[in-house]
């Protein structure tokens, strides 16, 4: 567990997306995809995960269907719609201009 | 947003498919990260611990997602609310006892709301109806008197507060000619305009101009919708034609619509509501510098922005100013301008927020009631409660349980409830008084039902919130171990629940005082001494048309021959004729008069109520004749002229004097002996009213010296006067066939309906008090039971060291009598207190008569010993080998 960082507050909707516009996924893969590609740094609560997805899928983001998983098994898998990519570019330049900011902040300080 | 919708929808009814699918789906995850750790070489074993560990608690999991799919508040209220059903459905009495007590008291405060809602709350049926007023002349003598015409066209034309005034007066007419009987009609004279005041328009026609005031023009006629369906068949050519009124040919030029409420009326006054069938302009003519005669009555639109004050201030500004121009001193009269509004409803108004705070007294009772009894159940529930709390479920829960469960019960009664008070607003209107303003405007409407489904909600939370709160602090501990050898409460909760029942006594003594003294002045009113006989007294009234009945002489003949035949109908004892009846609101007044050798007090003028008789009249009326003697056939037109006074004027104008003999005179300078009047006769003072503070001063002159054309009948009978009716009718018409013989009545009902006022509020507020003793006496029985219950153990020790049965019973009885008394003193300190709210109310008792508080005091100490002495008997009655064989 050492290296790793909580996730701020609000960023693990932020992540979820991104990490579904490679394709549909379920609720494992997506935890799993997540600290793979942040080099292990970033850790999801697997707790707070489902409820997130299912506040996303309330808010019509993302849309869940079942299907098969690799192993042969029914899954759920969440895809991204229309409006959630739309959410997605909207949350994604905030956080860079977020991330610049602070940046800015940190050095001339 | 449409996605959120269906999203919540499916969750909320797709409940079971919805928990699966998530069950499932953390399944799923939790066993592919077990899958994940045993490839990284764990035992299956670790890998769960370890994939728990880091999943986190499951059902902990599952809360959260149900909270993200927005739907978690309803799932636990349908969760808590199955719960709560099953539990009342465990215990039936209770629930039932609840359930009814609860309609009850919900159902006779929606009634009364509805009656509130209909006469105070509805907006007057007229278009922006709170700028209209009406508008009287006041002095200190007649606060409230009707205007003169020719004040009345001086505030038409000088006025700027108001966008039009209008003025009517009372004027019944006859209708006839046409196929119909002749039948008399509601009528009004009105200037023009009067319908713009109130904003209404007629459905055809017009209504009259300035031309139809003019003398001679006014032979026009507005119907209302009903005489004009039923009269005319609705004519659609009704407009233009010729109908005959008092005989002469009156032009149709308006037909009112449906809806037109008369907005009543103090001069011969007309019940507010759809009661006037014809209007006729009114016109006048005369001495613009004799302005002694008052009888019209002013109503007015405000323009916007202008206070009722503001009209007032200038309207007397405008007084000051005529009498300045007319006499050059003050007249004496100021202008009084009150909304119609409070005109309209003002005489019930008190008595409907006595009757709304009475049954929110019964609702108080009926929620302090709940609160003992589920209290009493929660103590029971001890062990179900502290188990929960054990669990882990957080206190929030248990309080929410709780609370739905008083909600299920307070719902339930509110429903009931509003069975209730749809069968008891057709009751209340039934009991009504005939002439109580909107009466029509009652209904269970929405407004009724808002407030029904909202006082059910309150009351639920009210009677709910302190048991379920003081439930949940049960200690796990402490309630697990008690509850295991049975009930028990603490110290507190059996503090509270005699504060409840001292509560609910002294609320019911409250409203037993308010019954007592409504009783007191429902009797008092009946008891009254009306001044006349109202028993085998028929009346009816007569009026002759003008044109038919010019002369004096006419009018006498038609009188004389009318009184003779009805004097020879078989049954009849006497009858005679007059110019009224008591108690129907008349008030005509003669003031100026002078008194021979008498001065009137400084700025005071002689005065008194004018009436003309028969000689036959007081006989028929039953008033009793006190001194000299009554009209006889001798007091005729050009005989000494004579009058007839009351006890009243004798005492305030001949004080301690022999008054037969005395004189007075309308002239101004008289000189001849004719120019007197001759006092022959003093007769028993008759109220205006049944409950009128005294009688005014009153003189009667002899009908036959001064002929009216509008008469009322006075027919006293030796039985049942109902059966003088038909020979009534038969007699007037064979006189005249063309003439109406209406308002016919007897007079005992006339008597009856005169209390019918206090009877109602006594009916209710003695309802509301019977409700609410038999509510706290429910409550005192729940609270002593209970106790006794508690201390049945000691009870029997008691027995086994020797008490007596009668010490057990004696020490029950004196616990409930001590709450019974701490509430009834508190009762009567608040009834005290109250007694200004009913002063309006009551007649011949002080709010604070001691014979009522005395009656209500005992009669709340024997009820309270009544419903302990179930549970005292009990008690008596305790097994010294129970108590021992439980320790």
């Amino acid at each position: 567990m050492t290296g790793r960082i909580e996730l701020p507050q609000g960023t693990l909707d932020l992540l979820i997306l991104r990490t579904l516009l490679s394709g549909a996924q379920h609720g494992w893969a997506i935890s799993e995809r997540v600290q793979q590609v942040s080099s292990e740094v970033l850790s999801i609560q697997q707790g707070s995960l489902y409820p997130a997805l299912h506040r996303l899928e309330r808010r019509g983001w993302i849309k869940a269907r079942w299907g098969t998983s690799d192993n042969n098994r029914r899954a759920k898998y969440y895809e991204l719609t229309r409006n959630g990519q739309k959410r997605l570019e909207e949350e994604t330049e905030a956080w860079r201009k977020l991330a610049v900011a602070v940046e800015q902040v940190l050095e001339g300080a | 947003m449409l996605d959120d919708l269906r999203f919540r929808v499916r969750a909320l009814f797709r409940h079971k498919a919805v928990e699966d699918e998530l069950d499932e789906e953390l399944r799923f995850h939790f066993d592919r990260e077990v899958e994940k750790y045993i490839k990284q070489g764990m035992s299956a074993d670790e890998a769960k611990r370890r994939a728990r560990l880091v999943f986190g608690g499951h059902e902990q999991v599952k809360e959260d997602c149900r909270d993200a799919r927005g739907t978690n508040f309803i799932e636990l209220t349908i969760d808590d609310t199955k719960y709560a059903f099953r539990q009342l459905v465990m215990n039936p009495t209770f629930a039932l006892v609840m359930i009814l007590t609860l309609a009850l008291s919900i159902g006779a405060n929606s009634a009364i709301f509805s009656v509130i809602n209909g006469v105070l709350l509805k907006k007057l049926p007229y278009p922006q109806p709170e700028r209209l007023v009406r508008i009287f002349l006041s002095s200190q003598e007649y606060p409230k008197f009707p205007l003169n015409p020719w004040d009345f066209l001086d505030f038409r034309a000088r006025n700027h507060s108001f966008e039009a005034i209008a003025a009517f007066t009372r004027g019944d007419v006859q209708i006839s000619g046409d196929d119909g009987e002749p039948t008399k009609l509601n009528g009004f004279g009105i200037t023009s305009g009067y319908f713009r005041v109130l904003g209404l328009r007629p459905e055809l026609g017009r209504e009259f101009d300035f031309q139809a005031e003019i003398p001679g023009n006014g032979l026009q006629a507005i119907l209302s919708d009903r005489v004009w369906r039923t009269r005319f068949g609705a004519d659609p050519n009704i407009i233009g034609r010729k109908i005959t009124l008092n005989m002469q040919p009156f032009t149709v030029i308006g037909v009112m619509p449906p809806g037109t409420e008369h907005p009543g009326n103090e001069y011969h006054s007309v019940v507010y509501g759809e009661s006037v069938d014809v209007w006729w302009p009114f016109s006048f003519a005369g001495d613009p510098n004799n302005r002694g005669s008052h009888f019209i009555e002013g109503i007015g639109r405000l323009k916007p922005g202008v206070s009722v004050g503001q009209a007032m201030a200038e309207m007397n500004a405008i007084m000051n100013q005529l009498s300045r121009e007319l006499s050059g001193k003050d007249s004496g009269w100021k202008v009084l301008v009150i909304p119609l509004y409070a005109e309209v409803v003002g005489a019930s108004r008190q008595m409907l927020l006595v009757l709304l705070g009475a049954v929110g007294i019964v609702l108080l009772i009926a929620c302090a009631n709940a609160a003992n009894l589920l209290m009493v159940r929660a103590s029971a529930r001890q062990r179900e409660i502290a188990v929960r709390l054990a669990m882990g479920a957080p206190r929030i829960r248990v309080v929410r349980q709780l609370l739905t469960e008083s909600l299920l019960i307070s719902c339930a009664g509110g429903a009931l409830g509003l069975l209730i008070a749809f069968a008891g607003v057709r009751a209340l209107v039934m009991l009504l008084p005939a002439n109580f303003p909107r009466a029509n405007d009652v209904h269970v409407s929405w407004p009724v039902l808002v407030f029904t489904l909202s006082v059910s909600l309150l009351t639920g939370i009210l009677f709910g919130l302190a048991p379920a709160l003081q439930a949940s602090r049960t200690d796990p501990k402490d309630g697990l171990q008690k509850a295991a050898r049975g009930t028990t409460s603490t110290r507190h909760q059996n503090r509270l629940r005699s504060v409840l029942v001292i509560a609910e006594v002294a609320l019911a003594s409250v409203l037993l005082i308010g019954a007592g003294l409504m009783l007191r002045t429902f009797l008092n009113l009946i008891h009254l001494d009306p001044g006349f006989k109202e028993d085998h007294l028929l009346t009816a009234t007569v009026s002759l048309p003008h044109e038919r009945y010019k002369s004096q002489q006419d009018r006498l003949l038609f009188y004389t021959r009318l009184i003779t035949s009805l004097d020879s109908l078989p049954g009849v004892e006497s009858a005679g004729a007059g110019s009224d009846l008591p108690w129907t609101g008349y008030d005509e007044n003669a003031g100026g008069f002078r008194i021979e050798g008498k001065t009137p007090s400084a700025g005071q003028e002689f005065h008194a109520r004018y009436h003309a008789a028969t000689p036959d009249y007081f006989k028929a009326m039953g008033i009793p004749l006190l001194e000299g003697r009554a009209f006889n056939d001798g007091d005729k037109k050009g005989t000494t002229n004579v009058f007839v006074i009351n006890e009243s004027m004798a005492t305030l104008y001949w004080p301690k004097e022999d008054v037969i003999g005395k004189r007075l005179t309308f002239e101004d300078n008289p000189k001849k002996d004719s120019d007197w009047i001759t006092v022959v006769g003093v007769v028993g003072d008759v109220k205006d009213h049944p409950n009128s503070v005294g009688a005014e001063p009153a003189f009667w002159y002899p009908e036959y010296q001064a002929p009216d054309f509008d008469m009322t009948l006075a027919v006293r009978t030796q039985s049942d006067p109902r059966q003088a009716i038909d020979g009534l009718r038969q007699t007037v018409h064979q006189l005249n066939p063309g003439l109406a013989v209406a308002d016919v009545k007897l007079m005992n009902e006339v008597a009856d309906s005169s209390v019918a006022t206090p009877r109602f509020t006594f009916a209710l507020v003695g309802l509301f008090a019977g409700l609410a003793i038999l509510l706290a006496a429910i409550g005192a029985y729940g609270v002593i039971s209970y106790a006794v219950g508690q201390r049945a153990m000691e009870y029997g020790l008691r027995v086994a060291l020797g008490a007596q049965r009668g010490d057990l019973l004696r020490m029950v009885l004196s616990q409930s009598a001590r709450l019974a008394v701490s509430g009834v003193l508190i009762g009567v300190v608040l009834a005290l207190c109250l007694g200004r709210v009913v002063r309006g109310l009551v007649y011949g008792v002080s709010p604070s008569d001691p014979l009522i508080m005395t009656a209500v005091v005992v009669l709340v100490l024997a009820v309270a010993l009544l419903a302990s002495y179930l549970p005292a008997r009990r008690a008596a009655g305790a097994d010294p080998m129970v108590a021992l064989r439980a320790e």
